[in-house]
């Protein structure tokens, strides 16, 4: 077999690749309108999310701390959280829903978050806030399980089930995003748009690509508000384009409301961009218009001009996020490109069920590694130690140190990606983002031949 | 002095003596802001952990260490490439960082097997780099690994390796600050006096409480060697695991942020009786002080009056030009903690601006008690800042622009206030005479911003400007200017580098005769 689904070979971690779970929740809970988290732990595990995040969206936003101090720690630290929560609601007003999201400090004390809830609802709601619409929500993410990329998971999970509601049948669509960036909602509503399709979009976040106005407002959140939250439920059908970042919502609503649902494939690439337009299609009898085969032709244009003349055999390395990372590497094979070492960044032991990472293991012709729990010093030992050789690497700026120390291009695409302008702006989906991916990657290795003066003189004529 | 009560905190009362006004012709008896308390819970807070004020804030600056978390990944993930703490060794430090990646199952059945195979592997894996630091975090120092343990036993399995244990779980204390504490009092103890240097001058220091950002150490050792001074470590900015573990030997403690490490300084005072000095490496007149009371301990005030006499000429005149254009210009001076009260007044009285609040995260009552002594009467104090209030107070105060952190920096920005960066700077570094001038010229250029000139226009209902088609920074700053000002030939704008420190990593320094045999000095 050319294709090998391994899991690293060391045990500890050298520059990783995910921060923990609580991070992804937190991602989420920035989607939903009204709506301010409460993490549960250390005052950093939210301080330092925050950063990140906002780094990346080059925004900021809102999530609170119970702040666990000491005492906290050794005799427990649920009233922080009772605290918190009336705090919280007494200087928002507008706060309507209040995940209560744990950490790795409050699950290893045992702090019963759903018992503080049930409290909280009994008590101290009906008796300060009578009246006022609060949806407390906890959500278990301790840090030493899974990766951000299942806390994400969970916390979809966790507010569809929360809030979904058998209704009349809306004839709207869900369509679970997964962890995207403003730029893909933005590109995959354009997609609904003209396909005529009324959806759901969850969790919406095009909002955080937000402007500087003239009388000042100062806060971005996400517009995913209550309602489309309950209509969830009674949607006729469900489309979650990413298998580990919304798989389980997906699930959720299949189970319990009867929906058709499709999970995946995330739309990257113009042959998964298709594959989720024949999904619409299906879910919903909607025909493809004419003016997405043009907009589908102009895609094909660009990437004609590209692939056989530039991107062919060029070899890749491709972490981050895994539907992004199968995404990309199908959309790369698709490109004539060779993508020889994906790396995910998590421990999940489900990976080797992909129907994707299946078919690489069965057709791809070349040596090919992928790598579960792996992380940037896979990449990096690899190129510098053991002989990899590579033409481009795609990842997130967590890698920016791994690509230079390799001297091999990279192109920033993924989550974080706060060491380029405005990447957060683009879309990696539908047929626009093909266009943008692949256009990223020649210009990047067009950059790279003529600073290392690689046959620069190539691009004298194209 | 009364206490400020915010609007959007009355229903809080525990903030009330948090937030005080400096009022006319009264002293810091008449009221303090209540600092270092427990956070309160839910408020959106700005404080950060104690893991992150020892292995992010002093720890990870040491250069030639691994730096291993011994936690969960996401600790050692949330706090990598988020500083500018530089190093002349290629930045090891900023690139590489380790985690034991603690799972539920160790989790259950501990984690100080993983612990060791990690160590192991890490050295392996950088086989030149044979120092190391472990942190402990709140999931590893809850389900109790002895990480001491573990430590030490593979020191004696690997004679060439040493180890530094830092326990700091990220809930110990109500801010970074506790782990400011913990980490200096872990080194004093463990690694201090494990090492015995070479003493190669007459006048030997240690550098304390710098952190290297951008460039800052090495801006200020030029000045040291430049007297012949000897630096035998610099905690932690560029500094060396070695070289801090022979800081006994020095003959003066040299303290910069007294913030996070006047704690390693006391110590070294009461363990082997070296003095500790602090200084400012902050504005020319600080830094002349500074550099003048080194030399005065040494008896070479001389060599240091040479250096603020060649530095103050070079670079007295760009300083000079941008006060000029920054005078009264309001500024918030919203950092984590001692640079509250390194910069207020000396910006007042070297750039023209008045600080009209000061705020600090992790700051104690005594670094609020310097802060409101220089700034601005009028000026609101904060300890202890959460998001609301923030916003509160630059409804409030309309501050021209604003030094906090990059977070922060973006709800300012949707108010339309400028920020500068004031824990990483945004083109530092800014301490030296250079550096100060850089400072200087970074809040000119984010306060006389074209573009933001242009946020204020509302396209719908203002009259729009159509006679340019561009303004330069210039053209705002010295409308109003007198003549004789804005033509001063004295002045000038900023004429140095981008890149000030590849100069200064080539410099050779004139060897001054030492009078000390080296035998006794050591």
């Amino acid at each position: 077999m050319h294709c090998e689904l391994k899991e690293k070979d060391r045990i500890g971690t050298i520059n990783p690749i995910f921060t923990c779970q609580p991070a992804g929740a937190q991602y989420a809970s920035i989607g939903i309108k009204e709506c301010i988290g409460i993490v549960h732990g250390g005052q950093g595990c939210v301080m330092f999310v925050r950063l990140l995040i906002s780094q990346h969206l080059k925004e900021s936003f809102e999530i609170a701390s119970s702040s666990v101090h000491e005492d906290g720690a050794v005799f427990g630290a649920l009233d922080r959280v009772e605290q918190a929560v009336d705090v919280l609601l007494m200087r928002y007003p507008h706060v309507k829903v209040v995940p209560i999201i744990s950490t790795c400090s409050t699950e290893v004390i045992g702090d019963d978050i759903d018992g503080v809830v049930r409290k909280l609802n009994e008590e101290l709601l009906p008796e300060k806030y009578p009246g006022r619409e609060v949806h407390l929500i906890p959500i278990h993410t301790p840090s030493f399980v899974g990766s951000m990329v299942t806390g994400y998971d969970v916390a979809v999970r966790d507010f569809v089930k929360y809030f979904a509601e058998k209704g009349e049948p809306n004839g709207k669509l869900n369509l679970i995003t997964g962890w995207v960036n403003p730029g893909d909602v933005k590109a995959l509503k354009h997609l609904l748009a003209e396909m005529d399709i009324q959806a759901n979009v969850l969790f919406e976040i095009e909002s955080f690509d937000s402007p500087l106005m003239p009388d000042g407002n100062f806060v971005s959140h996400g517009s995913t508000t209550i309602e489309d939250l309950k209509r969830t439920g009674s949607a006729s059908a469900t489309l979650a384009l990413n298998r580990y970042e919304g798989g389980q919502a997906a699930k959720y609503l299949e189970n319990e409301f009867g929906q058709p649902t499709i999970v995946g494939p995330t739309p990257i690439g113009i042959r998964n961009t298709d594959t989720f337009l024949a999904n619409l299609k299906k879910l919903t009898g909607k025909p493809i218009p004419h003016s997405l085969v043009v907009e589908r032709g102009i895609a094909i244009d660009a990437l004609t001009d590209l692939t056989h003349m530039f991107l062919a055999d060029k070899r890749v390395a491709i972490y981050g996020n895994p539907d992004l990372v199968i995404g990309l590497a199908e959309f790369c094979l698709d490109l004539e490109m060779k993508p020889v070492l994906l790396l995910l960044g998590d421990d999940n032991a489900n990976y080797g069920d992909d129907p994707r990472i299946q078919a690489m293991q069965q057709n791809v012709d070349y040596p090919m590694e992928i790598i579960t729990n792996a992380d940037l010093w896979d990449l990096e030992d690899r190129v510098k130690n053991q002989g990899l050789e590579l033409d481009l690497i795609l990842g997130h700026s967590k890698g920016r140190f791994a690509a230079m120390e390799c001297n091999v291009p990279m192109v920033r695409v993924g989550f974080p990606t706060y060491d380029r302008a405005g990447l957060y702006r683009y879309p990696v989906v539908g047929y626009e983002g093909a266009t943008w991916l692949a256009e990223q990657m020649a210009n990047t290795l067009f950059t790279d031949m003529e600073y290392k003066k690689n046959k620069e003189w190539v691009l004298n004529v194209w | 002095m009364p206490y400020h009560e915010f609007e959007c905190s009355t229903c809080i009362p525990e903030r009330k003596k948090h937030a005080v006004v400096k009022g006319p012709g009264e002293t810091l008896a008449d009221a303090l802001p209540l600092g270092y308390l427990n956070t309160i819970p839910g408020t959106i807070s700005e404080r950060g952990c104690a893991y992150c004020g020892a292995k992010h804030v002093i720890g990870t600056p040491m250069k030639d260490v691994i730096h291993i978390s011994h936690g969960p990944v996401g600790c050692t993930y949330d706090t990598w490439q988020t500083k500018r703490y530089i190093s002349d060794n290629d930045n090891f430090q900023l690139k590489y960082t380790f985690a034991t990646d603690v799972k539920e199952k160790h989790i259950v059945f501990g984690a100080e097997k993983l612990l060791k195979q990690n160590i192991i592997e890490a050295f392996k894996a950088h086989p030149t780099i044979k120092r190391m630091t472990i942190y402990q975090t709140c999931a590893t120092a809850l389900i109790g690994d002895d990480i001491d343990a573990i430590a030490q036993e593979v020191m004696e399995e690997l004679p060439d390796v040493d180890i530094f244990v830092c326990n700091s779980p990220g809930f110990a204390g109500p801010s970074q600050s506790g782990g400011h504490h913990k980490i200096n009092i872990a080194w004093i103890k463990n690694k201090v006096g494990t090492v015995e240097p070479e003493i190669t001058s007459d006048y030997v220091i240690n550098y304390v409480g710098e952190y290297n950002i951008q460039g800052d150490q090495e801006v200020m050792q030029d000045f040291f060697k430049r007297m012949g001074i000897q630096i035998l470590s610099t905690f932690t900015g560029n500094g060396s695991y070695d070289d801090l573990r022979a800081m006994h030997k020095a003959h003066l403690n040299v303290l910069e942020c007294a913030r996070s490490a006047e704690y390693i300084c006391n110590e070294l005072r009461v363990k082997y009786g070296i003095p500790r000095l602090d200084i400012d490496g902050f504005g020319f007149e600080p830094l002349g002080n500074s550099l003048r009371k080194v030399g005065l301990f040494f008896g070479i005030e001389d060599r240091a009056q040479a250096i603020i006499d060649e530095e103050t000429a070079r670079w007295k005149p760009e300083l000079d030009w941008y006060k000029a254009r920054l005078m009264h210009k309001k500024v918030c001076l919203w950092p984590g903690g001692s640079k509250l009260w390194h910069w207020a007044n000396v910006i007042h009285e070297e750039m023209g601006v008045d600080v009209v609040s000061v705020y600090t995260k992790f700051g104690h009552q005594g670094d609020m008690e310097k802060g409101i002594a220089r700034c601005e009467q009028g000026a609101l104090a904060i300890d202890d800042p959460n998001e609301l209030e923030s916003v509160e107070a630059m409804y409030k105060l309309k501050p021209d622009i604003i030094f906090t952190g990059k977070r922060p920096g973006e709800v300012a920005k949707k108010i339309r206030v400028p920020y500068l960066n004031a824990h990483a700077y945004h083109n530092g570094p800014w301490k030296g005479y250079e550096g100060w001038v850089r400072f200087a010229r970074d809040i000119y250029n984010g306060i006389y911003s074209p573009i933001h000139e242009l946020s204020k226009l509302d396209i719908s209902k203002d009259e729009i400007p159509t006679d340019k088609g561009f303004v330069t920074q210039r053209m705002l700053s010295d409308a109003n200017l007198p003549d004789e000002v804005r033509n001063d030939p004295n002045l000038r704008q900023y004429t140095g580098k981008y890149d000030m420190l590849a100069a200064l990593r080539g410099k050779t320094y004139p060897a001054f005769e030492q009078h000390t045999p080296k035998e006794a000095a050591a």
